[in-house]
């Protein structure tokens, strides 16, 4: 039965409380540990596509007459368009249509971050349109761009008010202190860089209907808010997006890119495929902004925590949000006295996006290096500190869905205890040693979410929904949850998705939520089916429904008896069975989040500045695994990710005049194969007994969190040096190791 | 575009100049070209052109690095600074000759910046951010020179046949000045055929990056041990490769504010380097 | 600029198994085989190609690697994986059994963003499994 509820909904650490329709979640909950298919690993269902090339990404999608857009941007960080003249490029070969500002709501005549979108073509190939732009004409009035963002909080350039917490008092809980302990963190501007570059294409069919192939994490927030911009009624706009390569956060919404399509389209009467090149990409399409923390902790003699303060800086851009930076600080450790303020600076920089657990990777980084200094400090095992530190309780008084952390932490000592042997092989310059750093999250998803699950006469289910798969493989755990409620092998039940047109809402899959939004729908949409099935099958055999259940392709009494599915299925004919499910409430009064440790193993060159990751092992807390070799590929990308936030990548802004100095991925760069470590995957698989009715969280963000700081607290292990500065270039760590020897006074072994 | 491909050595000369442009590989050219950071009317492609192979010390300039990375005759220096260069396709693509013609990664430069190498009047680098620039002869450009393979040929007193001369591979290389932006001594039109490599006693190449393979060089060291001495030479640490004498030429370097790590980097890698040989 | 290979396979002849992700050399989701190497399609210009056999991951698929890559799980979202195939395919044509080293070497100009590393490394362990 529907119901009105009121729930909280999460996305990415931002809670909103908000009425929803949600259907009971009647389900109980499978029993832990694996099951016949989920808690398997399985092979990816649309493996063999991707690999062989046949997969159609947005990119690679041709429409009958198709057009190509190029966008002509600001080459200013701050500039005023004095003159603009766009005939040129209308009288260019092959262009169809030009767009300035006020043709588009997108384009401006006042940027205010580099890359900003001031004009449009499109032409009948892409060269055409990209020559086209260079002819456009005009004549920029620059102005001086503010790139500082102590600078902006200081003026008051704030993309939002900042976010104050507190709780207990700071001052009075740094008074009860044995140690204190203060520094100061930043961590870079970072490039999402996936690999298919943001592109949509737009048709329209006359002026009131709108089809949008779009690479997208959502395709029902692509839908309503093209409807709301253009004044469409949602039905009116199909969104599509069947492949897509990859987002990280960053293609939450519909884009610049797809409203300019849009207008193309409109004026040209034909198909518009608008994509941006990987310049643009650099530029226009978010970032992970670059943070200030300024931190102080203090503890007693024992490692009890008696004070938390951070004062964080976000250094957002010219538009976007400003990520809970301070949220690691709030959520992680039991402590009485907590003071966290977050500052979003607004600045002549592109706009952040979401990006792989926004402002808990940063923060993150910043509060376990802390940690780190402050067990230095108190001669304490660093472990042993975050034990004695464990939260048991939410600190407003909400009891968690289920946290395993101290089970996670014990499982992370075998990895805890090779740093002896680690630390043993140091080498002449090379030196080695441990660290480790702890994560919470958020990633319990939520309502609404609905699928449809369909039986025909051959036996075989195709789930509907119109969610995507972002290359999480997530279409994959769809197909093996609806296949363990409905007692049928893995290869026989696919996945229909990624078209508004197609399939009931879906979930956004951000926020680690698709698995925990989606999953349990699509069980009870299998249930309902199974459900049918039985009823049908309670008829045909002259049994009682409630004795008979659906297992291995048959269906089975408890009393005997044993039937093929085939058997039930044949009398179908061109019927089919039709089960529909939906995501139910979220537990009431509960705090539902992820948790886990990560224990880094590095090799430091200690003249050169080289650091090695060497071994990573991650331990993470994210209830029932479905596909334990998704579930692996999902901490290792992440960790991977992060490897290159940690070590190589930045986004670089020349000081003077706001250029986005790496534009090129030979200058931002992302690791390679040859930079990964080894890396040991573990998760306490067990589900979360209040949450849905299969007790899955996300794991699309926890490993990428605490990746940073246990290397960083490796490094420090190994050598003594504090690096508090993101990347860890050989600059910053040749620089942290002299301010170690200047502090020692000493050259260390 | 018009695009040609002469069979000898005089067509292609005869070919090249009056906005006509050499192509080898292309790994270089063809990007550049897109970029409007060079234009042309007509490419020339060298493939059958320009001598392709390894033969006792001599290599023709259209082998690729991905041949010199794996040919035993080719010294070590050589050898390891072509296998650390570039990625796996960039190495099978991109010949020798064309290498040790490439231009700088200063992302000023690349980005059409009105810098000094780009005929204006000032290094943004040396004023904006310049962590991968130089460390050596920064004065006038700051940009870092950043072919692997020239740092090894300078320290193995490899040899160029053009066209029309002979010379060090050092010698091909100038720093730019006010009058002649240019980081080479090619004249217009001219090609470089063939290199000659003595073989060293030992020689060896050691390479700072910001990951393990496809970067281009924070800092690399190239040593090489002949009769007559040891030559060192760097590459990522001027704008052109730089040779220098001993491990204490390193205390004459003019680091800018962003590159003084760089300097730490290259006295380890010296020290070691010399080490080894 | 005269038309690069990539832009050639892509439009002209509609094999779009070929990725374009930078466009510019940097990234390797363009990678084909010319006569068994290597080489980057987007800067390659289509007329200097000349007598020289042309591999894409068209012909490509029925190669054991295909299925090895989606048994160890070496892909996620997938629009690297054509390339790193044919990368991949060139080194185990040319080394039969590659080492982890080698591996790390020949696969490193193949950029995955989804971080697929460790699982493409197995991929190509196992390839002949």
């Amino acid at each position: 039965m529907a119901r009105l509820i009121k729930t909280e909904k999460e996305v990415e650490g931002r809670y909103e409380e908000t009425w929803v329709v949600v259907e009971e979640d009647v389900l109980d909950q499978w029993p832990a540990g694996p099951l016949t298919v989920v808690g398997q690993a399985v092979e990816r269902k649309d493996g063999l596509e991707r690999a062989r090339g046949e997969a159609p990404y947005t990119a690679d999608l041709k429409l009958p007459g198709m057009l190509h857009a190029a966008v002509l941007r600001s080459p200013h960080a701050r500039a005023n368009v004095k003159r603009l003249d766009l005939e040129p490029a209308r009288r260019s070969l092959g262009v169809r249509a030009v767009v300035g500002p006020g043709d588009v709501h997108v384009l401006t005549d006042e940027p205010r971050y580099p890359g900003q979108p001031v004009a449009a073509v499109a032409a009948d190939t892409f060269r055409q349109a990209r020559e086209a732009v260079k002819l456009i004409e005009v004549e920029w009035e620059e102005l001086e761009p503010l790139l500082d963002p102590d600078e902006a909080v200081a003026r008051g350039e704030l993309v939002e008010e900042p976010r104050r917490f507190e709780r207990g008092d700071l001052e009075r809980g740094l008074a009860k202190a044995d140690v204190v302990v203060e520094a100061e963190y930043r961590t870079q501007t970072l490039l999402h860089n996936c690999m298919e570059t943001h592109q949509s294409i737009c048709r329209w069919h006359g002026d009131r209907k709108l089809d949008v192939f779009i690479s997208t994490q959502f395709i029902w927030g692509v839908r309503e808010r093209l409807a709301d911009q253009l004044g469409l009624d949602p039905d009116d706009v199909r969104v599509v997006c069947e492949f897509m390569g990859g987002g990280f956060g960053s293609k939450n919404g519909p884009g610049d890119y797809t409203y300019i399509g849009a207008e193309l389209a409109k004026r040209t009467g034909r198909p518009v495929k608008c994509a941006l090149t990987r310049r643009e990409e650099s530029l226009a399409t978010g970032n992970r902004n670059a943070t200030i923390q300024r931190l102080v902790a203090g503890a007693k003699a024992d490692g009890t925590l008696t004070a938390l303060g951070g004062e964080y800086v976000n250094a957002v851009g010219w538009s976007g949000f400003s990520p809970m930076t301070g949220g690691p600080m709030q959520y992680l450790y039991a402590c009485d006295n907590v003071r966290v303020v977050e500052h979003g600076a607004r600045l002549n920089a592109p706009p952040n996006a979401a990006f792989r657990a926004p402002g808990f990777v940063e923060g993150t980084f910043g509060l376990e290096c802390l940690l780190d200094e402050l067990a230095a400090r108190l001669d304490l095992d660093p472990l042993e500190l975050r034990r004695r530190n464990h939260l048991d309780a939410d600190p407003e008084g909400r009891s968690y869905s289920s946290k395993n952390l101290m089970e996670c932490y014990r499982l992370a000592e075998e990895h805890w205890a090779r740093r002896d042997t680690v630390r043993a092989r140091s080498e002449g310059s090379w030196q080695r040693g441990v660290g480790l750093a702890s994560q919470v999250w958020f990633g319990g998803g939520g309502p609404p979410s609905y699928a449809w699950v369909r039986v025909g006469a051959d036996g075989r289910a195709v789930v509907v929904t119109a969610m995507q798969d972002i290359g999480t493989g997530t279409r994959t755990a769809m197909a093996q949850i609806a296949a363990e409620e409905l007692g049928l092998p893995l290869d026989r039940v696919e996945v229909a998705l990624g078209d508004s047109a197609r399939g009931p809402y879906a979930s956004i899959s951000a926020g680690s939520s698709t698995l925990p939004s989606m999953g349990p729908a699509v069980r009870s949409a299998a249930a309902d089916a199974a459900r049918q099935i039985l009823e049908l099958a309670a008829q045909r055999f002259d049994k009682e429904q409630r004795v008979l259940s659906l297992k291995d392709e048959h269906v089975v009494a408890s009393d005997g008896g044993s039937w093929p599915l085939g058997s039930v299925c044949e009398l179908l004919g061109d019927g089919q069975v039709l089960g529909k499910g939906a995501r139910g409430p979220n537990p009431t009064g509960m705090r539902v989040l992820t948790f886990g440790v990560q224990v880094a193993e590095v090799a430091v060159d200690v003249e050169t500045g080289e650091v090695r990751v060497e071994r990573v092992a991650a331990i993470h807390d994210v209830g029932r695994i479905v596909n334990p070799l998704g579930a692996r590929s999902q901490v290792e990308g992440g960790i991977v990710q992060a490897i290159g936030h940690t070590l190589s990548e930045e986004r670089l802004l020349d000081p003077e005049t706001g250029t986005v100095l790496t534009q090129t991925l030979d200058a931002y760069r992302m690791p390679t194969i040859a930079d990964v470590p080894e890396i040991v995957a573990e998760f306490v698989d067990v589900p979360d007994q209040h949450l849905t009715n299969l007790g899955s969280k996300g794991l699309g963000e926890p490993p990428i969190i605490p990746t940073a700081a246990a290397i960083a607290n490796a490094i420090r292990d190994a050598t003594g040096a504090d690096v508090r500065s993101l990347p860890v270039t050989r600059e910053e760590l040749l620089r942290a190791l002299r301010e170690a020897r200047e502090r020692v006074g000493a050259v260390p072994a | 575009m018009e695009l040609s491909r002469p069979s000898t050595v005089d067509e292609a000369v005869a070919a090249l100049g009056n906005g006509a442009v050499a192509l080898a590989g292309g790994t270089e050219l063809v990007p550049l070209l897109r970029d409007g950071l060079v234009r042309a009317d007509r490419v020339v492609h060298l493939a059958d052109a320009v001598p392709r192979g390894i033969d006792g010390t001599r290599i023709g300039a259209g082998t690729t690095l991905a041949e010199l990375e794996v040919d035993p005759q080719i010294p070590s220096a050589l050898r390891e600074a072509c296998r650390l260069a570039a990625s796996p396709q960039l190495r099978s693509m991109g010949t020798i000759g064309g290498n040790l013609l490439q231009a700088t990664r200063c992302w000023y430069w690349r980005l059409e910046f009105p810098c000094r190498l780009h005929g204006g009047d000032r290094c943004h680098a040396a004023e904006g951010v310049h962590r991968e620039h130089a460390f050596f002869a920064s004065d006038f450009c700051a940009s870092a020179h950043p072919s692997d393979p020239a740092a090894a040929l300078v320290a193995l007193g490899g040899m160029l046949r053009t066209d029309r001369r002979e010379l060090p591979v050092a010698e091909l290389y100038r720093l730019p000045t006010e009058d002649d932006r240019s980081t080479t001594t090619l004249a217009p039109g001219e090609l470089i055929l063939e290199l000659d490599v003595p073989a060293p006693e030992a020689s060896v190449y050691l390479k700072a990056m910001d990951r393990r393979r496809w970067s281009f060089p924070i800092v690399g060291v190239a040593v090489a041990r002949a009769a007559d001495g040891v030559r060192i030479a760097l590459a990522g640490a001027a704008p052109i490769p730089w040779a220098i004498a001993s491990e204490a030429d390193l205390d004459g370097a003019t680091p800018l504010p962003g590159t003084a790590y760089k300097l730490d980097v290259a006295r380890a890698l010296v020290r070691r380097a010399l080490a080894e040989v | 600029m005269g038309a690069t290979l990539l832009e050639t396979l892509r439009g002209e002849l509609g094999l779009s198994g070929t990725k374009i992700a930078c466009g510019e050399g940097h990234c390797g989701a363009c990678t084909v085989l010319l006569d068994g190497v290597p080489v980057l399609s987007c800067i390659t210009l289509v007329h200097t190609v000349g007598e020289r056999e042309v591999t894409t991951i068209e012909g490509l698929r029925e190669h054991p690697l295909v299925r090895s890559f989606v048994r160890a799980d070496a892909l996620q979202c997938g629009f690297c994986t054509p390339g790193q195939i044919v990368s991949a395919a060139a080194l185990v044509g040319a080394v039969p059994e590659p080492s982890r080293e080698e591996i790390r070497h020949h696969m490193a100009g193949n950029i995955c963003r989804c971080g697929a590393y460790p699982r493409i490394e197995e991929a190509i362990l196992t390839w002949r499994d």
